[in-house]
């Protein structure tokens, strides 16, 4: 990574970035055609007309909190582009410029506008503080796309974007047969160590529902999948990953309209291929939401969304998943994704089944819609050259929020958060906290007991792990023991 | 001076009204318009309007709210509640009301208008200092941020000083001038900057959910209008 290709911001951006001439001209076009096309120009010309600058945000956003820099206030933040809104784009602006001069776009002011809204992880927590009710997560979101348009986007980010979109399909670069040989892989592990037969059907046609979890998962979270896979295997559920297309992470979301549509397009385009009828999104809070664009920009008839942890919660409260009597005893807490929670939108589901399977079960202060972010949303936890700032300034509320819960297991259904947290406990001395999925845990509690094989077949399949297969699941799942299981 | 008071108090005050009632109007005939606009071309069009009226609601009746920031929060609340409640509802007000329109409604009671008054007064100044003194506050500042408080702490002062002769060191026709004069810029102020809010607190909840209900195909035609289709990422 040469320097050059960091020298403006604190995250790399491609040398293309760099090459850009003329850049406020075209900020301004893409601007002019966001505000024809797209639904932001009543936000901003409302927010213009109101804002207080009262300074209310500041007392809820978790970076104001630990750097106390006047640049971090959300409001100071939104004013950056509705600045440039307010100057181009309304008439007592176009006017004033006319009579007095004054503002005008450059290339520094972008630079700062570019920092700073990466400086933000547009949690949305400061919504509910606003008496205005300013949406300066939908501030931050637009000025990030007329950003891109003028192609200033962190290379961690648009490089897994261009994977899924014009590379082998998906952000983290899995081949089909690499999908197909984890998932046997994972077969294999449920069939050790459960004794079941669950499986991961690939490309099955006319499916109830299409699988899309966080692609990731496939190489970091093999306990979340295998309790997907469990849930499904146990409820008698009829669905398939299409090979097509098995990504749920929609980068898009984070920096680009554009391609969030292209993205979201495509997965309903993976289940018209497999004729599936639902998409079921794993655990992973920005593709879950981002698979709420589905009724947007899916066309007639679009698929309908559910997220794994409503299904999970509806069929246990209709008693398709039996319980073991083994709980989880450590403490347990919980992390609300904020785009799964912010809106209010799940935050009981995972609840009440935590509750159903640990003894010990504690909530993090504040929760649900009032949460606190984990420090790496908006795509910055991709951003691994930034990572001192999300662990230390944007993740230290979060490290103290799960300080003070003492809990063993902080459980969290998203694929960023997970790897947010993960570096949030390493770099902030809470080593023994373990950061898991729910699914890993309710895989745990699971009462297999009605669905073991044979087991005459199931010791002559479990010799077919190689020894690769088994250091790869030693390296996978170090943590793959029973411990963390009590009997009641 | 009697000729320049019943100017401030007669054509003045019609001019400064009636610029105030079509600027909101204008302001609230475009949002309206673009929020209608809006969920005509969404994609989505299920909106969460039971959430958007609670919250609404809930800020409009800041009362499980002021515990964030809780003095700022008090001065605030008691000043919103003084300046909406003494123009309107002040006996004084309303008699000059029936007399020009014939229109008439209850009044307060001119002790409580006297003391929503000094209220008004002392809250707007206690707004601006406190501006001044917090860090996050002063630095977001702009003058229109500190001038309009101030702004709008003039008529009632000016009025206060009028209802009460006793109290007042000028004399009463400057005193009535200032306080006409001074109402009338007010008025002329409301949609010209942020008190705005005034007519579009309402809407605001509704404006921040719709703005996320984008377009079918709204990324795309971005594309295209940029030249941009086809272009690799």
């Amino acid at each position: 990574m040469s320097e050059s290709e960091k020298k403006n911001y604190s995250y790399y951006v491609e040398q293309k970035t760099l090459d850009v001439t003329d850049r406020p001209r075209k900020f301004l076009q893409a601007f002019a055609a966001v505000l024809e096309h797209g639904s932001y120009g009543v936000a901003l010309d409302t927010y213009t007309r109101v804002s207080a600058k009262c300074a209310r945000c500041s007392s809820s956003c978790q970076l104001y909190e630990a750097t106390e820099d006047v640049r971090d206030i959300p409001c100071q933040r939104s004013e950056l582009l509705l600045k440039v809104y307010r100057r181009y784009f309304t008439r007592s602006g176009l006017m004033k410029a006319r009579l007095f001069g004054g503002f005008t776009l450059t290339d520094e002011y972008l630079d700062t506008m570019a920092e700073e809204y990466y400086r933000c992880t547009a949690c949305r927590r400061c919504k509910s503080t606003c008496p205005i009710g300013i949406d300066h997560g939908l501030v931050t979101h637009l000025a990030r796309w007329l950003l891109a348009e003028i192609d200033v986007i962190p290379k961690a980010l648009v490089v897994a974007t261009r994977e899924q979109l014009e590379g082998v399909g998906n952000t983290s670069a899995i081949t089909v047969p690499g999908l197909k040989d984890t998932c046997e892989f994972l077969e294999e592990e449920l069939e050790e160590e459960y004794g079941i037969a669950a499986k991961f059907p690939i490309d099955v046609e006319d499916a109830e529902y299409v699988f899309f979890p966080a692609v990731s998962d496939y190489l970091l979270e093999p306990d979340t999948l295998m309790g997907n896979a469990a849930v499904m295997h146990v409820t008698g559920a009829s669905w398939t990953i299409g090979t097509g297309n098995f990504d749920g992470i929609d980068y898009g979301l984070f920096y680009s309209d554009r391609m969030m549509e292209s993205i979201v397009n495509n997965v309903v385009d993976e289940v018209h291929r497999v004729r599936g009828k639902k998409v079921l999104v794993g655990e992973c809070g920005h593709a879950t939401r981002s698979a709420w664009y589905i009724p947007t920009f899916g066309g007639e008839k679009p698929p309908e969304v559910i997220n794994c942890l409503q299904y999970a919660y509806q069929a246990l409260k209709d008693g398709k998943i039996p319980l073991s009597n083994r709980k989880i005893e450590e403490r347990v807490t919980y992390h609300d994704p904020c785009n799964i929670a912010r809106a209010g939108r799940i935050t009981e589901e995972p609840r009440e089944i935590l509750k159903m399977i640990c003894t010990d079960f504690v909530e993090m202060t504040p929760n649900r819609a009032e949460n606190y972010c984990c420090g790496g949303g908006g795509g910055t936890v991709s951003i691994d050259e930034i990572r001192e700032f999300r662990t230390t300034l944007m993740g230290k509320r979060k490290a103290d929020q799960i300080r003070a819960t003492g809990a063993k297991y902080v459980v969290s259904p998203c694929a960023n958060c997970k790897k947010q947290l993960k570096e949030v406990c390493e770099d902030n001395g809470l080593d023994e906290v373990d950061v898991v999925g729910l699914h890993d845990l309710l895989l745990k509690v699971i009462d297999f007991s009605d669905f073991q094989i044979d087991k005459d077949e199931s010791s002559e399949e479990g010799e077919t792990d190689t020894p690769a297969e088994m250091q790869e699941a030693a390296v996978n799942n170090p943590t793959e023991t029973e411990s963390g299981i009590d009997s009641e | 001076m009697e000729a320049l008071i019943e100017w401030a108090r007669g054509p003045f005050f019609w001019a400064a009204l009636t610029f105030m009632v079509l600027g909101l109007l204008r302001h609230l005939a475009i949002t309206l318009w673009d929020i209608f606009r809006v969920l005509r071309r969404a994609g989505d069009k299920n909106m969460p309007y039971k959430q958007i009226a609670t919250n609404t609601v809930k800020w409009l009746f800041p009362i499980d709210k002021v515990g964030n920031r809780f003095v700022l929060s008090m001065t605030s609340v008691c000043f919103h509640i003084a300046v909406i409640l003494v123009p309107i509802f002040l006996a004084g007000h309303i008699a000059l009301w029936k007399r020009g329109t014939s229109l008439s409604w209850p009044a307060l009671p001119n002790l409580a208008s006297d003391i929503l008054t000094i209220i008004a007064v002392i809250s707007a100044v206690a707004i601006v200092i406190q501006r001044s003194m917090a860090k996050a506050s002063r630095g977001l500042s702009r003058f229109q941020d500190y001038a309009l408080p101030l702004i709008i702490a003039i008529p009632f002062a000016t009025g206060f000083l009028v209802m009460h002769p006793q109290w007042n060191p000028f004399p009463f026709n400057v005193m009535f001038l200032l306080h006409v004069v001074s109402a009338n810029v007010v008025l002329i102020l409301v949609p010209l900057t942020k008190i705005s809010h005034c007519v579009l607190l309402p809407l605001t909840q509704l404006v921040s959910e719709v703005a996320w209900h984008f377009p079918e195909n709204a990324g795309s035609k971005v594309g295209v209008a940029l030249g941009k289709e086809g272009e690799p990422i």
